[in-house]
């Protein structure tokens, strides 16, 4: 068994000694409570090979929670945790006039599980929509975890004491979905963190994103063909184009209601522009992330 | 019950409680007192001697209330005896063996609030390689936590034959502590009366660039500054910007509440002119010697022999008696020398 020095050393050339130090004692603390009964060396060899810490440890707090967190589907980034507080705080629905929101791509189920589990109980029914199954059990199974209801019949507007969320398989290019999967417009509140990276990009990731997270949570163009690489057309917006569509045409946005899309942080102009020409919301705000980067487009009528 | 206000009654009566018990006993004796001096003149002789014997019990009783009882009531009581504690410790002189003393130092603290009842929580720990810790947070949770914990404040110095040594050379090393107070509710983002949030910088501390969804390496360090006092706290032990907020926003209020404290004593002291010197952080407050087997209080000006009864923890409570006593007698000269 190599020495517990040696590991430490190897993971410090990999890493740089700060990061080292904090990882390590990560997944020690891991590795004491894991019920796999998975071992540290085992869990810095994994390390060292590239995988991502998060999906080595098998969690990763995002607020006050702490989801589970399973490859291929993309680990909850700080950056969203940021915003999603934020919005918790902007948004603060009444048990009086419950809300309901749809989260779009919706992954681990972060976004809508910390509103739910932030918002007063009996404020809010969401509902996430992700095309792979993968995300969708994991959301559930997350659901379950933080003590937040998954109802089995569709609420719209109607109240209960708690909060729910509901997580459905489901693609939304394909415009029938809003129908198909009998969600029930409008929404009060409407989220999401698309795919957004561009086909450039993605040859430049660290390979701890690149080798182990899905590509589909990824790529922003997904269809893109090599040879259009270098066109206008390789921007990762293809979805802020989908989801601003289906805001105007099928008008699943209430009144007052407001959108909150994650964005890469070149991409806040153009989001902005596609919200407001193609989703017909006029009023734009552009919030920052921790590290003073574009992070979030906020869109309202 | 159970409501703010009644939870804050209930700890102002339970802090005035010694004082009314003593009141009641004083005029409860006093009554008896009186009542057996009628009995003293009695006709009966055995009634007269039994009267005798117990007017001498009473008045001792009271006597030694006079001395006794009274001179600790007339300390104001401690404020802080609902306050739980942070204590930070960091290693000082003596390099790695500094660390390893430092990690049995924290194992003594965390075996003392088994002891007491109370529950311990690192909110942050900095190991080395070799099993030693070079510096560490710790929240102590329980009923007197500072107030007993306070008297641990200062350097503590362990001399021993480091077990790295070699040639067998007896080292001196350090560790620091400090002791802060702990309010309640502490790590949410609102302004109270300890600072109010445009008073504070919040700073992530690496770069990430791009970030999003292009990055997911944890970079979760947070600092936070209190921009009046300049006070700043770093935190990065846990694996997320908002826990890692969390607990800074829990040391900043500790050290702000200490802060406060210690403002509170020096300007007491300075209306009553009094120069009794207060607790200084650099000061050298106990010796661990291996080799004697002995632990030496320079507060206390006391010797325990046996070491590994200090680090389990039961005679460490002994030592922290007497320094609660001492803190005790200290408070009275003061008062006294005010009047
Ligand atoms: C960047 S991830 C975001 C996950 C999660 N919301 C978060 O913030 O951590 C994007 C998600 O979109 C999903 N997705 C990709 N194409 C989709 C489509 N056509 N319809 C629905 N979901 C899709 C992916 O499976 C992935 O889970």
């Amino acid at each position: 068994m190599p020495r517990i020095s040696h590991l430490l050393s190897s993971l410090s050339s990999a890493l740089g000694p700060a990061s080292a130090r904090l990882e390590f004692k990560w997944m020690k603390q891991a590795a004491e409570q894991s019920d796999k009964g998975t071992s540290l060396v085992e869990m810095v060899e994994r390390r060292l090979c590239g995988e991502p810490l998060q999906y080595i440890i098998g969690t990763q707090p995002f607020g006050s929670l702490e989801l589970l967190v399973r490859p291929p589907t993309l680990i909850p980034r700080p950056e969203t945790e940021d915003w999603t507080l934020r919005l918790a705080e902007l948004v603060d629905p009444s048990p009086d006039r419950p809300i309901s929101l749809l989260d779009m791509c919706t992954g681990s189920g972060c976004i809508p599980l910390l509103l739910c589990h932030t918002w007063r109980p009996g404020s809010v029914n969401a509902y996430g929509v992700d095309i792979s199954a993968d995300a969708i059990k994991l959301a559930r199974d997350n659901a379950e975890r933080c003590g937040i209801h998954v109802p089995t019949v569709t609420y719209g507007h109607s109240s209960s004491s708690f909060n729910t969320f509901k997580p459905l398989l489901g693609n939304i290019r394909d415009a029938s979905f809003i129908h198909s999967l009998k969600l029930k417009p409008p929404f009060n509140v409407i989220t999401s963190n698309p795919p957004y990276i561009t086909r450039r990009e993605f040859k430049d990731l660290p390979p701890s994103v690149r080798d182990y997270e899905d590509h589909r949570a990824l790529l922003g163009d997904p269809d893109i063909s090599e040879d259009e690489l270098s066109s206008h057309l390789d921007k990762g917006l293809t979805f802020y184009r989908i989801i601003a569509r289906l805001i105007a045409n099928q008008g699943i946005l209430a009144d007052d209601g407001i959108v909150a899309l994650e964005i890469g942080s070149t991409q806040a102009n153009d989001v902005g522009r596609i919200m407001q020409r193609e989703g017909r919301l006029n009023r734009i705000d552009v919030w920052k992330d921790p590290w003073d980067k574009d992070r979030v487009v906020l869109a309202r009528r | 019950m159970g409501s703010p206000e009644s939870k804050h009654l209930m700890k102002q009566l339970s802090e005035t409680e010694p004082l009314w018990n003593a009141w009641q006993e004083w005029t409860k004796t006093n009554e008896l007192l009186r009542e057996t001096e009628t009995l003293l003149n009695d006709p009966d002789p055995s009634m007269r001697s039994m009267a005798s014997e117990e007017h001498a019990d009473l008045q001792s009783q009271i006597s030694d209330m006079v001395v006794n009882k009274f001179p600790s009531l007339v300390v104001p009581p401690s404020k802080t005896t609902h306050l739980s504690a942070i204590m930070e410790l960091k290693a000082g002189v003596g390099g790695s063996e500094s660390a390893l003393f430092l990690s049995e130092l924290l194992r003594m603290y965390i075996r003392l609030a088994t002891l007491y009842r109370w529950k311990t929580n690192t909110i942050a720990s900095n190991q080395t390689e070799n099993g030693g810790i070079k510096d560490a947070i710790v929240e102590f949770v329980g009923e007197r936590a500072y107030d007993t914990l306070r008297f641990e404040s200062g350097v503590h110095r362990v001399q021993r034959v480091p077990a790295t040594e070699a040639n067998g050379r007896v080292h001196t090393s350090t560790v620091a502590a400090v002791v802060l107070p702990m309010p309640e509710d502490t790590g949410s983002e609102t302004s109270d009366d300890l600072f109010t949030m445009d008073e504070i910088r919040i700073e992530v501390m690496r770069a990430r660039g791009a970030g999003g969804q292009h990055v997911n390496k944890t970079e979760s360090a947070v600092r936070l500054t209190h921009i009046p006092s300049g006070i700043t706290v770093s935190m990065q032990d846990e694996r997320s910007q908002h826990q890692n907020r969390r607990r800074a926003f829990q040391v900043l209020r500790a050290r702000l509440m200490d802060r406060k404290l210690s403002q509170e004593v020096v300007e007491r002291r300075d209306v009553r002119r009094n120069l009794v010197r207060s607790a200084d952080r650099s000061e050298k407050i106990r010796t661990y010697n291996y080799a004697q087997d002995r632990v030496t209080d320079h507060r206390l000006g006391l010797s325990v022999k046996n070491l590994e009864s200090i680090l389990e923890g039961d005679s460490l409570q002994d030592l922290l008696d007497a320094l609660a006593k001492k803190h005790q007698d200290d408070l009275l000269q003061e008062e006294l020398e005010m009047t």
